[in-house]
């Protein structure tokens, strides 16, 4: 059983009898058509300490997989979007931002979402339904849509209490005003793990441009600060007026979307952690939380 | 031989302003420091004292320097504890001299440590040990780096803004149970340079500014005193682990032009300021009527966003600031006078053939009127403006030269 939503933005146009359709033709047929199929799955998140908790994740397979799917494009691209429901419960699917295509998915059912977008963009896909507590439970990542040739670095920051995600996987309420997470990741990985992840490690050389695309799907505000350089603020879906700002420290608020551009000017091997230093913390041990380094090389 | 004795003179005074010092600094961190709180209890910290003699300070000693100044900052470990390293938060230094133990170096009981660096941007920045740094910084091991424009004078950066007063407001916060030998003795094995620490839950009771807290503050003259058409310049940095929403009485007509050492790129005209862990932002204030008020600082839990404390320091504008300073002539901008009545001059420099666009705008931020000349010689540039300006109150005057903001006054219609 498949429900299809309606598209936002379709490229439909097949007459050319002006030639605003054709310019319109041309543009769509350098588009490309993706096609993704995310499950929605249930399993144990592992940490750093090798603690686990019950968790959830968009993964391109039916096995679960504790990082969630992220989508990236060009520009103009068209999506489809397959959401099927591996788990037991309902669950809902929405993009921050994107109209028209937030639905609710059964069990066993799925959903079809059509979109595409115009200009280079970064959205959050989450299960929207019974909000926070699903997307807190692991369902939130990202789209990147870009039509540049920088260097790109992803990063999908979170933290968790490990007894709230039991308490919540077991059926109950949780208080969020008694929030006090334990472990903190970036693409579901905490220190020193992040270091191993090469869309979250942000390698390069000097005077690259390089793009980090941000987006915090944790419950708590996260601020962030690279040593050895200053980035630019090229977007802040929180506070667009940040635009253009150089920083070396910045907060992410909940369900916020920061896009940063750095430009190394010199090599080195830096840190980049949250400054809110308990969140360099994993179970209580230093330094097993939110912490990674940058590698730039001549 | 007076064009001789003119061009020396012209000469030595050229290398004067741009000669740049070396600056030299020498602290000692120590393991041993106590800290009276407001309740009258004595807690342990580690922090960074300047001799031998001195009690380590919480925060510790300020580091000033001038943009261009070489500083050498010798650290002398008399810990008989955990190694320690001071990390130049913000300064961008090479990787040897950025104080994170596994990939700079750290210093060992006894050992001293040597940073250099160059000073950048002029801008407000922080120190503070990257040893378990969540220990460490808690413990009390941060301090405060000024740089000041080249010539180490009242602007903001170098042909930035004038000022009149300056105020450093250091946010940090105490959680008593971190203060106690079974935290603060933590394991340390010095053939590791990454030291795997158990820290307590956090739970702050004691929210600080500069040091102090409650009664505190005005003890030690933690206030904003100035005078009315005054300029003063806030430096907000939060070296804590909550965030801080900083609310300033409206009056005191506060603007947000830098943060992390860098000017914004577009003024924000705000009487709020966000200052989450780490971050520094600088403000512009200048009230036009006495007042008496408090700026308060919410800190707020970043996890649940309830608000867990709030400090307030007094502010306190009395009189009229009436002395023209020459200083004030340094300035990119001037307007004159201040307050106008019915329109005001605008006097500037160009150092070559320029656009000049001058955007005058309200408390609000809306546009009142602008003007624009598309190819100004150069020279000094004279303009006269204010005449559409029908209300009484206070303006934003921005020059604008070459589509680069230069500078923002602001200006009184009375």
């Amino acid at each position: 059983m498949e429900k299809v939503l309606s598209p936002f933005i379709y490229f439909h146009m097949k007459k050319t009898a002006t030639l605003l359709v054709f310019g319109a033709v041309v543009i769509s047929s350098m588009a490309a058509n993706i096609s993704e199929t995310l499950y929605i799955n249930r399993g144990q998140f592992m940490t750093s300490d090798s603690s686990t908790f019950s968790y959830t994740a968009f993964n391109r397979s039916s096995v679960f997989e504790q990082e969630n799917a992220r989508l990236v494009a060009d520009v103009n691209d068209n999506f489809d979007i397959k959401v099927i429901n591996n788990d037991s419960i309902v669950h809902g699917f929405d993009i921050k931002g994107y109209a028209g295509v937030s639905n609710t998915i059964q069990p066993g059912d799925s959903i079809i979402v059509a979109c595409s977008f115009s200009s280079e963009s970064v959205f959050i896909y989450y299960d929207n339904l019974n909000y926070p507590t699903n997307a807190y439970m692991g369902l939130a990542s990202m789209i990147v849509v870009s039509s540049n040739q920088h260097s790109k670095f992803y990063w999908n920051i979170k933290e968790h209490e490990k007894q709230f995600n039991d308490t919540i996987s077991s059926g109950y309420a949780v208080d969020w005003q008694e929030y006090y997470p334990d472990y903190f990741t970036i693409n579901s990985k905490s220190n020193p793990d992040i270091n191993t992840d090469i869309d979250a490690r942000i390698t390069g050389n000097i005077g690259d441009t390089i793009d980090i695309y941000m987006i915090n799907t944790g419950q708590s505000i996260h601020s962030i600060h690279y040593h050895g350089y200053h980035s630019e603020i090229i977007h802040s879906s929180k506070f667009p007026h940040h635009q253009g700002r150089l920083k070396d420290t910045f907060a992410v608020y909940p369900m916020e979307i920061v896009r940063l551009q750095m430009v190394p000017d010199q090599e080195g091997e830096y840190p980049v952690h949250d400054h809110n230093l308990v969140a360099v913390s994993g179970g209580n041990i230093y330094p097993n939380g939110m912490f990674l380094t940058i590698l730039i090389q001549q | 031989m007076t064009k001789l004795v003119a061009t020396l003179i012209g000469l030595v005074w050229v290398i004067a302003l741009s000669a740049q010092s070396d600056v030299d600094v020498f602290l000692i961190a120590r393991n041993t420091g106590e800290k009276v709180l407001s309740n009258n209890d004595t807690i342990r910290v580690f922090g960074f004292a300047e001799n031998l003699g001195s009690q380590p300070g919480v925060p510790g000693p300020t580091i000033v320097a001038n943009e261009g100044d070489s500083v050498h900052i010798d650290v002398w470990n008399v810990s008989q504890g955990a190694p320690h390293t001071i990390h130049l938060h913000g300064l961008d230094v090479d990787q040897q001299n950025d104080g994170v133990p596994h990939l700079s170096f750290d210093i060992p009981h006894m050992d001293h440590g040597f940073y250099h660096f160059k000073a950048p941007h002029a801008g407000t920045y922080l120190y503070h040990c990257h040893v378990a740094s969540t220990i460490h910084v808690q413990a009390g091991m941060y301090g405060l780096i000024i740089i000041r424009p080249t010539d180490g004078g009242n602007t903001t950066w170098n042909n930035g803004y004038y000022y009149h007063k300056e105020f450093s407001f250091f946010l940090s916060e105490i959680d008593t149970t971190w203060h106690t030998d079974s935290v603060l003795e933590h394991d340390h094995d010095t053939s590791f340079a990454i030291h795997y620490v158990e820290i307590p839950k956090f739970d702050p009771q004691f929210f600080l500014i500069n040091g102090f807290s409650d009664q505190q503050l005005a003890e030690n003259q933690v206030v904003l005193n100035s005078e009315s058409g005054s300029r003063n310049y806030i430096r907000l940095t939060n070296i804590g682990y909550c965030g801080t929403r900083v609310i300033l009485p409206p009056s005191l007509n506060a603007k947000i032009i830098d943060s992390d050492g860098r000017p914004l790129p577009e003024i924000e005209y705000s009487d709020t300021v966000y200052v989450y862990p780490g971050e520094r932002y600088g403000l512009l204030t200048e009230a036009n009527e006495e007042l008496t008020d408090s700026i308060e600082f919410q800190y707020f839990d970043l996890n649940t966003g309830q608000i867990k404390n709030s400090q307030f320091i007094p502010v306190n504008i009395e009189g009229f600031n009436s002395v023209v300073d020459e200083n004030m002539d340094n300035s990119p901008l001037v307007v004159l006078p201040n307050p106008f009545a019915d329109s005001f001059i605008i006097k500037t420099q160009l150092e070559q053939n320029s656009s000049v666009n001058i955007i005058v705008s309200d408390v609000t931020g809306k546009i009142v009127t602008t003007h624009y000349e598309g190819d100004v010689l150069v020279g000094e540039y004279y303009c006269e403006l204010g005449e559409g300006i029908k209300n009484n109150g206070t303006y934003f005057v921005t020059l604008i030269v070459d589509g680069r903001t230069v500078s923002t006054v602001s200006i009184i219609k009375q």
